[in-house]
């Protein structure tokens, strides 16, 4: 069956370029007849020319045959198609006003579909450039519903490699740089004498292996490699930033670099679109795993302590194994793990979880909920738009139904005039589609070029690639289906014969009962967008005025690292006093202060404590705390004021007892109704220095933009060093001045220091970990609830309208009976508010089912926040209310003798 | 409108085709031969206009009901052999069977006349 129609249609799509052949065949065939049968007379004996003659009348005319073969020939259907897209054409560009409104609203339903689809795309659908990227999947211990603990250490990795070979041909290890738990936390790639910072992944040898992924320049690392403490010192770089710092210089492979001051070869490059496992983040350099010693400080415990986990592992599955079948045997792994080394978490089963863009995210679930929130939005819009433009169709259907009727009349078919009908829509959608991807387009860049205020190499790609545009086309395509099919299959329904004999304006009430319904969607959806509007930009402002806790205004962060140049401890300490004391005495400077992150950065240091009164039992979690590494001046530099205590001063050094000062949250937490000064506490991991507490300061945001204040203490630089530091400086005004001669500042104590970071604490308040994605949110949500707004109010403004001119008779019957006005307009705005009210009470519903949605994403406000629901209910009634008056009070101007004429 | 294609009588056409389909029953044939033996085995009743067999043989290929291969004659020309598809076989058997009823009716009309 399927191969007779493929032959079928090959043969249909021949005639179209095989034609000369065609006409060749047919003339060779209509030879052979003639001299078959002129043989034939011959036998029968008729003689000479004759026979030919006689061959030729029997068989008819040559040229009106081959005439009825090529009409055959030629693709019917391609022909009437094209004839109905002419035509189409020609009504469309007859009205060009309706056109344009159609193919805007189009082009705005398709174009916010488009935008979304491509983030949607870039983040998450495109595959990770791997070989079978399919049967790839990283491990990790599910740590309730909102967490995963994918970090490892290495002898847990070689245990679990060793017990899981039934289920993963191979599995690979990897650390990464910045995140690995390492108190440097970048690492510095010097090429020429320039050190710049990079983001490193130190991977086990068969890491590309695994991957199967090959390089463009030079070799990745070798499965030889890495097994050993600082044993290879090769470096591999990643092509994106090959190719921005080297200019995809070749002859960079084969160079001497170093890696935070200590000499690596650079080997290879690797290949093109690989940012690396993590594609939000892109890697800039892989090393084997055993040269995280770098970061280490030359501590070998990452191989050897088995509670030392900074290790993530990737798998890649067995042919016909999946999670499923691997599960039992995971988890009895999993629970080994724990006995044998006394995990932190709670116990749980280990899970392999498909690794898919983007990534290693954590919460797992989070990225794929936000887009198929805005997917929904979204389609929400493009329905409204629909409807809309279906209203339209409909109006223009009816005013076309004379038309139709006579081309009925004459012979044309219901199927023909319905194709005709929907060659129309289509041409509209895909004239909507060609707008919409502009629109598209210019969102999706948008997105790509705000300003993340971040260092990090992170990667918003979102290119309009092959499934952007299957996808635009797509919806395109069922767009115009569905806004034409409904019209059309209504008008070729009515009766062909009250419509040629009626004047055309026999008003059928099924057909205005179907608009009222379309409106009355129209009104509800625009109100559940704008109430998901309306709490994303209620959540922003929320999340905007919130309490900082801090001042961000007028300070300046300058990031560093004297690890990534070779520094030690020593001389690190000695370079930020060096330059704490000489930027302190810099004009306009009020202030300044180092500190190991700031609010909303890259990074956030923490660790378990041992409080007394709060013993852990066994296999319960230590509490944990953040801390910031910071110098003396830092909460006068932030504007965190004092509660008690003291701040920490540079005399708080090695030989002195360990201080810290702590948050309100934490003092609440630990010593409630006590005074916390001169109490002790110990961080698990350094167990032997008890840290007295000697000030207490107002709790202030460090990681999270809302929710309760977390607990967090501040330890002083020169007892606990860590390398990275942030220059903060507060400035009387403009600090963005000073950076260029704080900058000189820097170099002139450490020539080669890589300075990175450089903006204002405002700014980085706005960045990707603080507001910038609540304003994402609200930006994109808000302009959708618009969208739905504009829709429904012309929406509802075109169906009064229609509404008003159908009843125009009965308007002037009512004034010559002696209505008047007021009591028309009444009668009119009610039918508007009837069909208002029932939108709404529909839009309130879906608001609230999408509410339940979007209530994770809230900052600061409660999905069914009344304000919201309430202020936007009125808004939407008073704009559909004023939509349904202008065409009333038209209604009113009705001169009774025009409208009776009318009939 | 496109609507109605430069076809002879709807009943004459689909007489044509069905006389050709059921030619074809017996085996693949060129189209002279087609046309032998729809004088053939009318006994020279229907005679069709040669030239017309080619565009019907060459719409019922189109519509998939014929396939159509070229080869060589008795007398060693070229010529193009027609053999029906499974899908004309099947429409054949739907047309013989509508014919049927079709001259049944009519045949009963003119009796009852």
């Amino acid at each position: 069956m399927l191969r007779e129609w493929a032959n079928r249609a090959w043969l249909r799509a021949k005639t179209l370029w095989k034609r000369p052949q065609l006409e060749r065949e047919l003339n060779d065939e209509v030879a052979f007849h003639l001299a078959m049968r002129e043989a034939k007379n011959r036998e029968a004996g008729i003689a000479g020319d004759e026979a030919g003659y006689a061959a030729r009348r029997q068989f008819g005319n040559v040229t009106r045959i081959r005439e009825n073969n090529r009409a055959i020939w030629t693709f019917a259907w391609a022909e009437t198609l094209w004839q109905d897209i002419r035509f189409g054409a020609r009504m469309l560009i007859k009205d060009p006003g309706f056109t344009f409104v159609v193919v805007l609203t189009l082009a705005l339903g398709i174009g916010v579909n488009t935008a979304i689809f491509s983030i949607v795309n870039g983040l998450m659908l495109r595959p990770l450039p791997v070989s079978d990227p399919a049967s790839l999947a990283y491990l990790a211990f599910p740590h309730g519903p909102e967490f995963v603990d994918s970090q490892f250490s290495f002898p847990e990795f070689t245990d679990i490699r060793k017990q899981t070979s039934a289920l993963f041909s191979d599995q690979a290890g990897m650390i990464f740089g910045g995140l690995a738990g390492f108190e440097n936390q970048s690492d510095g790639l010097t090429v020429d004498g320039k050190t710049e910072t990079v983001q490193t992944s130190f991977v086990t040898g068969n890491f590309f292996t695994m991957l199967g992924v090959a390089p463009v320049q030079g070799r990745l690392i070798l499965p030889s490699e890495g097994h050993a403490p600082g044993a290879d010192p090769v470096v591999v770089l990643g092509y994106r930033y090959w190719k921005t710092r080297f200019r995809s210089d070749p002859r960079i492979v084969g160079q001497k670099a170093a890696i935070n001051g200590h000499p690596v070869t650079i080997v290879g490059i690797g290949p093109e679109g690989f940012d690396g496992i993590t594609p939000l983040i892109a890697m800039q350099a892989y090393l084997p795993l055993g040269m995280a010693t770098l970061d280490s400080g030359g501590n070998t415990d990452f191989l050897t302590d088995p509670k030392n986990r900074s290790l993530f592992i990737i798998a890649r599955w067995h042919g016909g194994m999946n999670r499923d079948k691997a599960q039992p045997e995971l988890s009895v792994v999993g629970q080994r793990l724990f006995q044998q080394n006394s995990r932190p978490d709670e116990l749980s089963a280990l899970r392999a979880i498909p690794l898919r863009p983007p990534g290693m995210t954590n919460p797992p679930g989070l990225l794929p909920k936000v887009a198929s929130l805005f997917l929904i939005l979204a389609s929400l819009v493009l329905i409204l738009a629909c409807v809309n433009v279906a209203n339209l169709l409909l109006v223009r259907a009816t005013a076309r139904e004379r038309e139709i009727a006579v081309r009925t009349a004459l012979g044309a078919s219901r199927m023909r005039v319905v194709r005709q009908l929907l060659t129309e829509s289509v041409l509209l959608s895909t004239l909507g589609c060609i707008a919409g991807l502009g629109i598209g387009l210019n969102v999706s860049n948008a997105v790509t070029a705000l300003p993340l205020e971040t260092d990090l190499p992170i990667v918003l790609n979102f290119p309009f690639d092959w499934r952007v545009f299957a996808y635009a086309a797509g919806v395109a395509l069922l767009t115009g289906v569905l806004v034409g099919l409904f019209p059309a299959l209504r008008v070729t329904l009515s009766n062909l014969r009250d419509v040629l004999h009626a004047s055309g304006r026999g008003s059928t009430g099924r057909r205005q009962r179907l608009r009222t319904a379309l409106v009355i969607a129209q009104v509800g959806g625009s109100l559940a967008l704008l109430i998901v509007g309306g709490l994303f930009l209620r959540s922003m402002r929320a999340a905007e005025t919130a309490d900082l806790g801090f001042n961000p205004r007028n300070v300046l962060n300058l990031t560093m690292d004297p690890h990534e140049i070779g520094y030690e401890k020593t001389q690190g300490i000695a370079f930020y006093k060096e330059l704490l004391g000489r930027v302190r005495a810099m004009p306009g400077v009020q202030s300044a202060s180092i500190a190991s992150s700031i609010p909303f950065g890259e990074t956030v240091l923490g660790d378990d404590l041992d409080v007394q009164g709060f013993p852990i039992a066994q296999g319960q979690i230590a509490p944990h705390a953040n801390y910031i590494v910071v110098s003396s001046d830092s909460f006068k530099t932030m504007g965190i004021p004092l509660l008690r205590g003291r701040d920490l001063t540079e005399a708080d050094d090695e030989n002195a007892s360990r201080v810290a000062v702590i948050n309100e949250a934490m003092a609440k937490h630990f010593w409630p109704n006590q005074d916390p000064i001169g109490k002790r506490f110990v961080r698990t991991s350094d167990r032997k220095r008890p840290i007295e507490i000697v000030g207490v300061v107002k709790n202030a945001r460090i990681a999270q933009v809302s929710g309760p204040f977390e607990e967090a203490f501040y330890v002083p630089y020169t007892q606990n060093y860590a390398s990275t530091e942030i220059l903060q400086i507060r400035a009387g005004e403009k600090p963005e001045a000073i950076s260029h001669s704080v900058g000189e500042v820097i170099h002139s104590i450490a020539p080669t220091m890589p300075v990175s970071g450089i903006r204002t604490m405002s700014r980085a308040v706005h960045g990707i970990n603080g507001l910038l994605l609540f304003e994402i949110a609200a930006g994109l949500a808000g302009a959708l609830g618009i969208l739905g707004l504009m829709l429904a109010a012309v929406g509802v403004y075109g169906v009064m309208s229609y509404a008003v001119s159908r009843r125009t008779s009965e308007i002037g019957i009512r004034m010559a009976l002696g209505a008047q006005p007021g009591q028309v307009l009444a009668m009119i705005c009610r039918q508007g508010a009837i069909v208002v009210g029932f939108g709404l009470l529909a839009g309130l519903a879906g608001a609230f089912a999408i509410g339940r949605l979007v209530s994770e994403f809230l900052v600061g406000v409660t999905p069914n926040d009344p304000v919201t629901y309430i202020g936007v209910s009125l808004l939407l009634a008073g704009i559909a209310l004023l939509a349904s008056y202008l065409p009333a009070r038209r209604g009113t101007w009705i001169d009774p003798m025009v409208a009776l004429r009318h009939e | 409108m496109a609507e109605k294609k430069a076809q002879p009588g709807e009943l004459l056409q689909g007489t044509l085709d069905l006389l050709i389909l059921k030619a074809l029953a017996s085996g693949a044939m060129h189209g002279y031969a087609v046309a032998e033996w729809i004088h053939e085995s009318s006994q020279d009743v229907l005679r069709v206009e040669e030239g017309a067999l080619y565009p019907a043989l060459h719409r019922l290929e189109l519509r998939g009901l014929l396939s159509a291969q070229w080869g060589m004659s008795d007398n060693n020309r070229r010529a193009k052999y027609y053999s029906l598809t499974a899908a004309g076989r099947k429409q054949l058997a739907l047309e013989t069977e509508y014919w049927r009823r079709m001259s049944g009716a009519v045949a009963r009309v003119l009796q009852t006349a």
